[in-house]
C-alpha cells in the first residue's frame, strides 16, 4: 500500500466510524429487532425470537395495507405536483429581472420553516371555525364552513396541499441549479436555427435538465415515502385512519404501544421500499449521465 | 489573543459546573392548563420552600395521546433528565409494569392514601404497590343550555334519544345556522374512547371483559350504541367538525353559545362561566350523563396523577415536589383557578372552596361512581385499536359496523392474549 493511500484511509476513518455508529448500527439493530417479539410494557415476556412471524403479521395486517396505499397515494400525488410547480418556479427564477434575488429568497421560505411549525399553521388554516381556507371559500358565510381535517375524504388532500406548499421550493432549488448549468450558447444556437420558445424548452432545456429532475424526483420520492411530521401535527392519523401513513403507523406501534418488534418490522419495510426505489432511480440517473457523456 | 482564547475556553468549560453546583435541577413534565400562571406560581413557591432546588418544567401537549408518546419516549430511553411527570389515569399500570414509574409506598403511606377518593387511588395501584398521587379527578358530565331548554319548555333529558329529540326541536325552532345540538370529543385519540365508552356502558355494553380477557365491542349492545352515535348524535345534531375535536375545541364551541348540549370534564364549567371566554355565563346547566332507556348512565373516570421516574437520580426531592403539588392547599388552589375537581376527600366539605365552586358537592356522587377504563399494561395498543374502529365507524356515514367491530374485536383479542402468557417472574 502506498503511503498516500494509507493517509487517505486514515482520513476517512472518522466518517466511516460516524456512519457506522449513527446509520449502520440503527439499521442493523432494526433488522434484528424485526425478528423478535419485544413488548416494552410486558417486560417479563422478554425478547423472543419469532423468525418471520412479524413479517407474516404485517402481510395480513389490513391497517398496514391501508397505510401503504395511503402512503403511495401521497407520493404519487405530491411528488409530480412538487416537480411541476418547482419547474415553473425555477424557470421564472432563472430569468433575469429586477428583484430576482429577493424572489429567490422569498420562494425558499416555505421550505425553510420547520415542518412542525408550518404543519401547525396549516392546521389553523383548515380549522372549521376560524380557518383561512373556509374564509377564502365562503367569505363571511360562516354557516357553510366545514372541517376538512374531520372528513376522511378531505383530510389527506389537506395534508398533501401542505406538503406541496412546503417542498415545491426545494424541488425548485435543485431544478434551478440544473438550469444554471445549461450554457447560453445552446440557446443562442437554437435561436439562430429559428427555434420558438416552446421548441427551445422542449428540445434544449428539458433534455439537459433531466439529471436535475431525476435527482429532485429521487429526493422527493424518498422523503415523501417517509412523511411523518405533517400527519403527526395535523391529524394524528385520523379521521378513520384516512391519514395513517406507514411511518406514522410504525411510530405508533413502537413508541405509543411499545411493540418494538412489530414497529421495527414496519420501519424495515419502509426502509426496503425506499432503498429499492432509490436504487432504481440511481440506475436511471447513471444511464442518463452516460448517455449525456456519449452525446 | 491566544491567552484570551484560553481563558474563554476554560470559562466555557467551567460554566455548566458552576450552574450545577448552585442548584439541583428537578425536571417535570406537566399538563397544559388555561391558566399557565398557576404552575409558575406553584413552582416559584416550591423553589422558595426548597432552597437549592430549581424546577425545570416542560409543558406537554394537550392531547393525552401525544402526552403519552412524549413521556414514553423519555422513559423508554431511561432518560435521567426526567424526574416527575403527570400521568393520565390510564397510564400507571403500564408505567408500573414496564418498570418506568417508581413505587411510592415508602413515601406515600396507606393512612395518607386513605385521605384521597378511592377510585383514583385504585387507578394508581398495580400489583399491590402505588405508583402515583392523584392530583385531580375527572368524570364525564353533560352540560346544557338551561335558557334554551326553558324557552322551549323542556326538562333536562333523561336518556340519549330524548336528548336528540330535544336538540332537533330546539334547532328547528331557533333557525340559527351557527347552532348545533351536540359537541363532544370525537377525534381519533384517547378522548374518543372516553366518549364512546360512556355511550356503550350507558347501553349495558362493555369495551372488554376484564375477567375472561376477551373483547366486547362486537357485542350487540356495544354496536347499538356506536350506531346510535353515528346515525343520531353525529349525523342529526352535530356538525361533522366534531370528528376533529378534542376538549378545547368542543368546549370553545359551547362557550360561544353555538351548542345546546356538551359533554366534557368538570373544568368546562369554569370555561363556560369565564367572562373572558364565554358568551353563555349563567345560562349553563350541568348534570350526570344520560343513559339509554333502561340502561344506567356511566361517566368515564379521568383525571391526572403525579408519578416519579424510576430513573430519577433525586427521588427524595421529586417526592417533595409531588407532595407539594398534591397537598390540600395546592389542590384547593387548582380547583379555584382551573375548575379541576380535587382528589382529597376533605376538600369536598371545605366551606371556602364550596362557596366558590358550589357544584362540587353535588358532583361527588358522580365522581365516586365514575367508571375507570379497564386497567392493564397493554392499554395503549387496545386503545389504538378502539380509536381506529370508533373513528372509522363514526366518520363514514354508511360504515359497516358489524364488520369493523368484528375486526377490532379480533385485534383486541390478540393483544389480550398476551396477558394470558403472563407467567410473571
Amino acid at each position: 500500500m502506498k503511503s498516500s493511500h494509507r493517509l487517505a484511509l486514515l482520513f476517512i476513518v472518522p466518517s466511516l466510524v460516524f456512519v457506522s455508529v449513527f446509520t449502520l448500527y440503527p439499521i442493523v439493530e432494526s433488522f434484528r429487532l424485526s425478528f423478535y417479539r419485544m413488548i416494552l410494557t410486558l417486560p417479563w415476556l422478554g425478547q423472543k425470537m419469532v423468525g418471520w412471524e412479524n413479517y407474516l403479521d404485517l402481510w395480513t395486517d389490513p391497517v398496514a395495507w391501508q397505510a401503504l396505499r395511503t402512503t403511495l397515494l401521497f407520493v404519487a400525488i405530491t411528488v409530480p405536483s412538487e416537480l411541476l410547480l418547482g419547474l415553473g418556479m425555477a424557470l421564472v427564477m432563472n430569468e433575469a429581472f429586477r428583484g430576482r434575488g429577493v424572489l429567490r429568497a422569498v420562494v425558499l421560505i416555505p421550505w425553510a420553516i420547520p415542518t412542525v411549525v408550518s404543519s401547525q399553521m396549516w392546521r389553523f388554516i383548515f380549522n372549521d371555525r376560524y380557518g383561512l381556507f373556509n374564509f377564502v371559500l365562503f367569505g363571511g358565510d360562516t354557516a357553510r364552513y366545514f372541517a376538512p381535517l374531520a372528513d376522511p375524504r378531505f383530510a389527506m388532500l389537506a395534508i398533501m396541499a401542505a406538503e406541496i406548499w412546503k417542498t415545491a421550493p426545494f424541488a425548485a432549488l435543485i431544478i434551478l441549479a440544473g438550469l444554471q448549468t445549461i450554457s447560453d450558447e445552446v440557446y443562442e444556437a437554437a435561436s439562430i436555427d429559428g427555434a420558438t420558445s416552446w421548441q427551445k424548452f422542449y428540445h434544449v432545456t428539458l433534455p439537459l435538465l433531466w439529471p436535475a429532475l431525476l435527482l429532485a424526483l429521487l429526493f422527493r420520492t424518498i422523503d415523501a415515502l417517509r412523511v411523518f411530521d405533517l400527519v403527526f401535527v395535523m391529524t394524528q392519523g385520523g379521521p378513520a385512519d384516512a391519514t395513517n401513513v406507514l411511518q406514522f403507523y410504525g411510530y405508533k406501534k413502537t413508541f405509543a404501544e411499545g411493540m418494538i418488534g412489530y414497529g421495527s418490522t414496519i420501519a424495515v419495510t419502509v426502509f426496503m421500499i425506499s432503498l429499492i426505489l432509490a436504487l432504481a432511480y440511481l440506475r436511471a440517473l447513471k444511464s442518463e449521465r452516460l448517455q449525456g457523456a456519449a452525446r | 489573543m491566544r491567552d484570551l482564547f484560553c481563558i474563554f475556553a476554560i470559562l466555557f468549560c467551567l460554566l455548566p459546573q458552576a450552574v450545577n453546583a448552585q442548584a439541583t435541577l428537578l425536571r417535570a413534565v406537566i399538563s397544559r392548563t388555561d391558566t399557565p400562571q398557576l404552575w409558575d406560581d406553584a413552582i416559584a413557591e416550591f423553589e422558595q420552600q426548597n432552597p437549592g432546588v430549581k424546577v425545570v418544567k416542560e409543558i406537554a401537549p394537550n392531547s393525552s395521546t401525544q402526552f403519552h408518546d412524549l413521556l414514553t419516549q423519555k422513559l423508554k430511553n431511561r432518560d435521567t433528565r426526567l424526574d416527575v411527570f403527570f400521568m393520565d389515569v390510564i397510564w400507571p399500570s403500564e408505567f408500573a409494569s414496564a418498570g418506568w414509574a417508581l413505587p411510592l409506598d415508602r413515601f406515600f403511606s396507606t393512612t395518607e392514601q386513605g385521605k384521597f377518593l378511592e377510585a383514583p387511588i385504585a387507578a394508581n395501584r398495580y400489583r399491590g404497590e402505588i405508583f402515583g398521587v392523584p392530583l385531580f379527578i375527572d368524570a364525564g358530565l353533560l352540560y346544557y343550555r338551561k335558557d334554551l331548554l326553558e324557552k322551549h319548555r323542556m326538562a333536562p333529558p333523561r336518556h340519549w334519544p330524548e336528548l336528540v329529540d330535544q336538540a332537533k326541536t330546539v334547532l328547528a325552532a331557533e333557525l340559527d345556522p351557527h347552532l348545533v345540538g351536540y359537541s363532544g370529543q370525537f377525534k381519533q385519540y384517547e378522548g374518543l374512547v372516553c366518549n364512546m365508552m360512556e355511550f356503550i356502558l350507558g347501553n349495558g355494553g362493555a369495551l372488554w371483559d376484564e375477567q375472561r380477557l376477551v373483547s366486547a365491542v362486537q357485542q350487540e349492545r356495544a354496536k347499538q350504541a356506536v350506531r346510535f352515535v353515528r346515525d343520531h348524535i353525529i349525523s342529526e345534531i352535530s356538525s361533522r367538525g366534531v370528528l376533529a375535536y378534542e376538549e378545547p375545541e368542543s368546549v370553545a364551541l359551547f362557550a360561544q353559545g353555538r351548542a345546546i348540549f356538551h359533554r366534557n370534564w368538570p373544568y368546562a364549567w369554569r370555561v363556560a362561566n369565564d367572562p373572558e371566554q364565554s358568551r353563555v355565563i349563567g345560562k349553563v346547566g350541568m348534570m350526570p350523563l344520560p343513559a339509554f332507556p333502561g340502561g344506567k348512565g356511566a361517566s368515564t373516570l379521568g383525571g391526572w396523577q403525579i408519578g416519579i421516574s424510576r430513573f430519577s437520580k433525586i427521588p427524595e426531592v421529586a417526592w417533595r415536589f409531588v407532595a407539594f403539588m398534591t397537598s390540600h392547599q395546592m389542590q384547593k388552589r387548582i380547583a379555584f383557578s382551573t375548575g379541576r375537581a380535587p382528589t382529597r376527600k376533605a376538600l369536598y366539605t371545605d366551606p371556602e372552596l364550596l362557596a366558590q365552586v358550589p357544584w362540587l358537592e353535588s358532583m361527588l356522587e358522580t365522581f365516586k361512581q365514575a367508571v375507570p377504563r379497564p386497567r392493564t399494561p397493554v392499554y395503549a395498543p387496545l386503545s389504538n385499536i378502539m380509536q381506529r374502529y370508533f373513528s372509522a365507524a363514526l366518520a363514514l356515514p354508511g360504515s359497516k359496523i358489524d364488520q369493523r367491530s368484528a375486526l377490532a374485536a379480533r385485534d383486541m383479542d390478540r393483544v389480550l392474549d398476551l396477558l394470558r402468557e403472563t407467567a410473571a417472574p
